[in-house]
């Protein structure tokens, strides 16, 4: 395959200057290159994207990912090593960014296109086809500023996919829209790989990595730890995620909770406790009925203000076997800035578990997951009971009936569901 | 396909894109300009009117001048200069406002003075048939040198976006550059003869008002239009030379530090 992206050592230092210290620094600048130690955003990193081919980009906030991805996109240029580009480029770096408030979406969607690469004429040939993808047929003669946010989103990344892009440089594109629209755009961004695209993905979701990506490059602290298989890297990225939070996890004395179990630090509970989970309600209760709705109440506490902590809640049987798993991140649940206390709320609608019993696990983590603020283990239990006692986790409404004899056999229709 | 036709078409095409993103960024600076306005693109002919009255009250009701035709004196000299300055007090803030398109991989941001002083062309344009009308009602009538005309805009063109390309890529290192352009181009306007005539300068200091380029560009379109002569060849070719070395010149530095716009943002 083609490479389309090529990074060579690529090396970035950024200067910090202050506004009032610009003078002094060129008069500085006259004798010496600079007055100050440079600081290093990426060091050494190099990979290659071939056509049709999607590579991750993950690691902790501030590791360089961003930074990376601009350069990539010719924005800048590296301290050291070189970047080497084959092709058009579209990017999804900041959504929208150059859309004007007062003009309308068809204005604003025919002037990214040109923008992105297109002849006038193509752009208004493929408005139409834009509008469609963005669903935004009754709104696209209406200034953007009465767009919310998730339309403006919406309309960016139907622009940019749709402007025959040959490597698409992205940065966390799924959180746009609801789930429907994420499948459509995730549909378009395999089709673009189906024709050759390359694809560079910065993403803080492991199961998004796994899923999309081939391989993936980690970063910390600007430099490369792993570039590898996709699934390898999101395992490492996560197994250091359980060591740094094990390793930031202070000797705190045991908690009692409402449920009966003890909280015990670094035994059942893991995190930097920056944050805090201060209770764990299940409604209606410990005990649930197969098929029933199952509330889960998570009260929290963070002392200092905390930027989009995800907040986690996975199902578990006694032996480890994880049965659900959901977070705010990959749910688009927006949690915002947190400080003081508050309560968040998980409603699973049915939950058609079998007969035993299991663990609620819930957690709260750093925004990019570097780490966790608070992690409880096999802490609050959970009985279900009513439905098939046969092996097996699940126990969904389902029945039997004979389709086709040549006997005489036959069964009673039976609904075997709670 | 070979590979020659192949990049001759590139190059068309990229030629055509360029095209296309100037008149598509023209039209959404227009349309910024003038969209929540209730008279819109009204204002590009009312500021320049209302220019002429103050001058016109100011200076011959006032002061008491006694130029020949004077509205279409100070008209030539407000359309022109407004032209000059209004670009260049915008050139400052040129990379610094526009981040979102400095972020975005590919967009050749050394179109954007094209796309300001554009913009600016389009006011002076769209504000000429006025001064025309004016001329006709003063009793002028169009002569073969106004086939000269189109040749003094490209000029003034070429020393606009000149200058404009180095004192954007400065801006962004020093925001103090907007200021001080500001204070400088008012400044200027009093060392162009907008309002007065250069003839009321002493003859010894003349020489020395044309290191000024605005003042041959100005005395070139009254030449012109209130004379019926030919511009003086000699200042329209000087002019014409320096436009083209400070294009080029200024050019260079812009691209030489475009790669810091987006680090310093």
């Amino acid at each position: 395959m083609k490479v389309l992206v090529k990074a060579d050592n690529v090396g970035k230092t950024f200067i910090r200057r202050s506004d009032a210290g610009r003078w002094r620094d060129l008069a500085a600048g006259v004798w010496r290159r600079s007055a100050q130690k440079p600081l290093w955003a990426l060091r050494g990193v190099s990979f290659e994207v071939a056509a049709g081919e999607m590579l991750g980009i993950v690691g902790a906030n501030g590791a360089g990912k961003s930074t990376l991805l601009r350069l990539l996109g010719g924005i800048g240029k590296p301290t050291t090593g070189s970047v080497e580009i084959q092709g058009r480029i579209g990017a999804l770096l900041e959504l929208g960014g150059g859309f004007q408030g007062d003009l309308t979406g068809r204005e604003n969607a025919t002037l990214a296109a040109v923008v992105a690469g297109l002849l006038k004429r193509e752009a208004v040939e493929r408005l139409p086809e834009i509008v469609r993808f963005a669903e935004l047929e009754d709104f696209i003669d209406v200034p953007v500023r009465t767009y919310s946010t998730g339309m403006i989103m919406r309309l960016a990344f139907a622009v940019a996919v749709h402007t025959d892009p040959e490597i698409m440089l992205v940065d966390e594109y799924l959180s746009v829209g609801d789930l429907a629209f994420q499948a459509k755009c995730a549909a378009r961004i395999a089709d673009l790989r189906g024709r050759g695209c390359a694809i560079v993905f910065v993403s803080h979701g492991m199961d998004q990595v796994r899923e999309l990506c081939d391989r993936a490059l980690w970063l910390r602290r600007g430099e490369v730890v792993a570039c590898d298989s996709a699934r390898s890297v999101a395992a490492a990225y996560e197994q250091e995620v359980r060591e740094e939070s094990l390793r930031r996890t202070p000797v705190a004395p045991a908690r009692p909770t409402d449920m009966g179990t003890d909280l015990r630090p670094r035994e059942n509970r893991f995190g930097s406790l920056e944050m805090e989970i201060t209770r764990v309600v299940l409604r209606p209760g410990p005990a649930l009925t197969t098929g029933g709705t199952l509330g889960i109440e998570i009260g929290y506490r963070a002392e200092s203000s905390l930027p989009a902590p995800v907040f986690t809640v996975s199902i578990s049987r006694p032996d480890g076997t994880v049965c659900f798993d959901t977070n705010t991140l990959s749910a688009r649940a927006a949690v915002v800035q947190v400080k003081g206390s508050g309560t968040i709320r998980l409603v699973i609608d049915r939950l058609d578990l079998a007969t035993g019993s299991y663990f609620v696990d819930v957690g709260v983590f750093e925004s990019s997951w570097s780490h966790a603020y608070d992690y409880h283990w096999h802490v609050y239990q959970l009985t279900v009971e009513g439905g098939s006692t046969h092996k097996g986790v699940l126990a969904p409404p389902c029945r039997w009936s004979v389709v086709e004899t040549t006997g005489p056999a036959r069964v009673k229709e039976r609904l075997t569901a709670s | 396909m070979t590979t020659s036709t192949n990049s001759k078409r590139n190059e068309h095409h990229r030629w055509q894109h360029a095209r296309d993103l100037f008149a598509v960024m023209v039209d959404r600076d227009l349309k910024i300009l003038y969209k929540r306005s209730s008279l819109g693109f009204g204002w590009a002919l009312v500021t320049p009117l209302l220019q002429l009255f103050i001058f016109l009250f100011v200076f011959r009701q006032v002061l008491g001048t006694q130029i020949e035709n004077y509205a279409s004196f100070v008209f030539i000299g407000v359309l022109v200069f407004g032209w000059f300055q209004g670009a260049l007090g915008m050139s400052g803030g040129l990379i610094t406002g526009s981040k979102a398109l400095v972020t975005q991989p590919g967009f050749p941001l050394t179109l954007l003075p094209h796309v300001m002083v554009g913009v600016r062309l389009f006011h002076f344009v769209i504000a000429l048939p006025i001064l025309f009308g004016l001329l006709w009602w003063q009793g002028i009538r169009p002569s073969l040198p106004w086939i000269s005309l189109p040749v003094l805009l490209v000029v003034q063109y070429l020393l606009i976006v000149g200058l404009a390309y180095p004192l954007a890529s400065i801006n962004v290192i020093f925001r103090d550059t907007q200021h001080i352009v500001g204070v400088l181009l008012q400044l200027m306007m009093f060392l162009t003869p907008v309002f007065y005539s250069l003839e009321t300068v002493p003859p010894p200091l003349r020489p020395w008002f044309y290191l000024n380029p605005m003042v041959g560009v100005v005395q070139s379109w009254r030449a012109v239009l209130l004379d019926g002569a030919w511009p003086d060849l000699r200042v329209v070719a000087s002019l014409l030379v320096v436009g083209i070395v400070l294009l080029i010149a200024g050019r260079r530095i812009f691209v030489s530090q475009s790669f810091r716009f987006a680090e310093e943002m």
